[in-house]
């Protein structure tokens, strides 16, 4: 029987890095991530929401130009 | 139904790494990237157990901070003569590297920096240049471009008064010292992986003691820029790469 | 081992340097002490240590910092011109606190000055002639023999507080050949260098160093606060000065004039004593050995004894600045300076003659 393995990935942010430059939202090719205003912090900093992540590969380009380290990438294996 | 299996983490941080963030670098600017970079090349190659870095004064210098080699800090634009003696007094046992911008390494530096190339130090110089004297709040520095405005040309680099910028890597890709010289940015994704590319093979070069290597990343300044850092990367494309090159300027496995 | 050559100040720096297990020299080219550098060029490459000429003195200091970071015991030979481009990087020595010797053979200023004798740095080797407030320890060299013996106590004080050290001498003493016995001499034990950079792997505790010259700048390991560094320098001048003074005295217990010298004046001092003794003058000397710490105390002594001082030095009037703080106007300070010179040219000198004639009217 033929097993087809599917990877996702998750996008964590971490909101106390995160300043909200909007590097990774442009590295995603697939626009999974996008700052839509709703997640300002008390340092006036607007930061990214993961808009589509259905539609995330886990291709971890987030997290390689993210400057605040606050990006971890999940790859998500399923069966 | 499918059922996760496994979830991993798709690129770890490198042991040796402090994730400080924003407490070292203003939003928006790249030589924490960089400093990413370096951390992964370093372990990855095995050799950070015998790095030592040698820090210029700027900016840039927090990447001190963020790896946790042995670090010597220097005077401004020194770091290549303090690299260059710990070299030769360990023998050659220690791989060295600097770690400066660009105001550090090739105006007050230039001495030090260029030098070291020529004579063809094995060390490995990683530049961060972001076109302008960051910490000091935005002055003109040798990789300012024309037409760019800094504080100390409002009026934007005019030729007939500052005269040229700095082409570092193209200079010493003529020197018969330098076995690797590149320029690298981290704009995109891809730039960021053949940064890393450009890194681990300058140092392979002091590994293999063929001869100098030196990398020079370009990097936002947002404050100093006065641009928000989507609109530096969008400079960065449109003006600074054009301006200044991206690729390998050279890599040699043997000097003349 | 113990060798007797007959060489100039120049060389018994070189050995003295490697009497002390001298690693490395870094230096750059300039009258005249340039017998050093050429010293270290011929000698240490063949004893599998390291000599570099450097693109500047600047260079130099430079790669002294690096040097001294890695633990290693390393120095430079520089005269007056040269050694006003090493400030800046002498007081970041001291930020980071990293051992350096650092032979001065001064020459005459300001500016290009003369290639000759002259003693016109004495204030920016003993105030830190660079950036912030701090102290070199100096060290006066008078002979070719004190010249070999002081380098090697230089590396021991340099070591010992983590301070640059200066060996300050002149062109007289630099170029001079004298008898010299060259044999390593024994100033006692010192800590080991657990500060220094060697990489994570060579490093006992596995734990990384960072050497900055920024400390008091933001918040190191070390010094939390800018005032906490300026507090243990000031704590670690004052444990020098209470036990690294160094000075000779000669008949100073019944002087009534007493002649306060270093260098190549002090030798000239010595010859003057005996003139005016022998016309019974009663004239005493002090030389300096240390130049910072100075001797206040001795010449406070003196002065409240009743004794004038006479100062013998090639300058305008440097040192003797510090005698008259010793002083603190209990007595009477003369002053014999570089307008003494038999000759108004580079090639003038202070002869003995010339300084008995001044305590003959001072008398």
């Amino acid at each position: 029987m033929e097993v087809k393995k599917v990877t996702k990935g998750e996008v964590i942010i971490d909101e106390g890095f995160c300043t909200g430059c909007g590097y990774c939202v442009v590295a995603c090719k697939r626009g999974c991530l996008e700052i839509t205003g709703e997640k300002v912090d008390a340092r006036g900093f607007s930061k990214p929401v993961l808009v589509e992540p259905e539609k995330c590969n886990a291709c971890g380009n987030c997290a390689i130009v993210c400057p605040s380290f606050a990006i971890e990438v999940y790859a998500l294996t399923a069966t | 139904m499918s059922e996760i299996t496994e979830r991993k983490l798709v690129r770890d941080w490198p042991k040796l790494f402090q994730r400080l963030g924003i407490l070292v670098a203003c939003p928006g600017c790249q030589y924490g990237i960089a400093a990413r970079l370096f951390c992964e090349s370093i372990e990855e190659m095995s050799i950070e157990g015998k790095t030592v870095g040698v820090a210029g004064i700027g900016c840039s210098s927090g990447a001190m901070v963020l790896i946790e080699t042995d670090w010597l800090q220097t005077a401004h634009g020194r770091a290549c003569d303090a690299a260059t003696a710990i070299k030769r007094v360990s023998r050659g046992r220690l791989i060295v590297f600097t770690w400066q911008g660009d105001g550090d390494a090739l105006a007050i530096g230039t001495e030090s920096t260029v030098h070291a190339a020529v004579r063809g130090e094995r060390i490995t110089v990683i530049m961060i240049n972001n076109g302008n004297f960051g910490t000091t709040g935005g002055q003109m520095a040798p990789t300012t471009l024309i037409g760019q405005k800094t504080t100390t040309t409002p009026y934007g680099r005019d030729l007939k008064v500052e005269g040229y910028p700095f082409y570092a890597p193209e200079y010493m890709a003529a020197m018969k010292g330098v076995a690797y010289a590149a320029r690298g940015a981290l704009n995109t994704a891809a730039n960021c992986k053949r940064t890393k590319d450009h890194i681990k093979r300058a140092l392979q070069k002091q590994i293999d003691d063929v001869g100098f290597s030196y990398v020079e990343i370009l990097s936002a300044c947002p404050p100093d820029w006065h641009l928000t850092p989507l609109e530096c990367q969008e400079r960065i494309a449109k003006e600074v790469i054009p301006a200044f090159p991206l690729g390998e300027f050279k890599n040699v496995d043997c000097l003349e | 081992m113990s060798e007797k050559l007959f060489v100039i100040g120049n060389e018994a720096v070189g050995w003295g340097a490697l009497m002390a297990n001298c690693d490395a020299f870094f230096g750059y080219p300039i009258t005249p002490q340039n017998e050093i550098g050429e010293w270290f060029a011929r000698e240490y490459p063949v004893r599998g240590k390291i000599f570099f000429q450097t693109t500047s003195e600047t260079s130099a200091i430079n790669m002294l910092y690096g040097a001294a970071a890695c633990g290693a015991r390393v120095m430079t030979g520089t005269s007056s011109p040269g050694w006003a481009l090493m400030q800046e990087t002498m007081s970041h020595m001291v930020d980071a606190e990293l051992p350096a010797v650092i032979v001065l053979v001064q020459r005459g200023g300001p500016g290009q000055g003369t290639t000759r004798q002259a003693q016109m740095d004495y204030f920016t080797a003993t105030r830190g002639g660079g950036q912030g407030g701090y102290k070199n320890i100096v060290l006066c060299p008078a002979s070719v023999q004190g010249t070999h013996d002081l380098v090697q106590l230089a590396f021991f004080l340099a070591d010992k507080y983590r301070n640059p050290v200066v060996v300050l001498t002149d062109a007289v003493i630099g170029v001079t050949a004298e008898n010299l016995e060259v044999k390593r001499i024994d100033f006692g034990s010192l800590p080991a260098k657990d500060w220094a950079v060697r990489g994570l792997d060579n490093q006992p505790d596995g734990q990384r160093r960072l050497l900055t010259c920024s400390q008091g700048y933001g918040p190191t390991l070390t010094y939390p606060t800018f005032l906490s560094l300026l507090t243990a320098l000031d704590r670690k001048y004052e444990m020098i000065t209470e036990a690294e003074l160094r000075y000779e005295t000669h008949q100073v217990d019944d002087a009534e004039l007493i002649l306060v010298a270093y260098g190549y004046p002090s030798r000239v001092c010595h010859e003057a004593l005996e003139m005016a003794r022998d016309e019974e003058l009663k004239v005493g000397l002090i030389r300096l050995i240390t130049a910072w710490p100075f001797p206040y105390q001795v010449v406070r002594e003196k002065a409240q004894k009743g004794s004038k001082f006479l100062v013998v030095e090639d300058s305008l009037g440097q040192m003797v600045e510090d005698v008259k703080l010793g002083v603190e106007g209990k007595s009477e300070v003369y002053f014999l300076g570089t307008f003494a010179r038999h000759l108004p040219t580079e090639t003038g000198l202070i002869f003995p003659e010339r300084v008995v004639e001044e305590i003959r009217r001072i008398l």
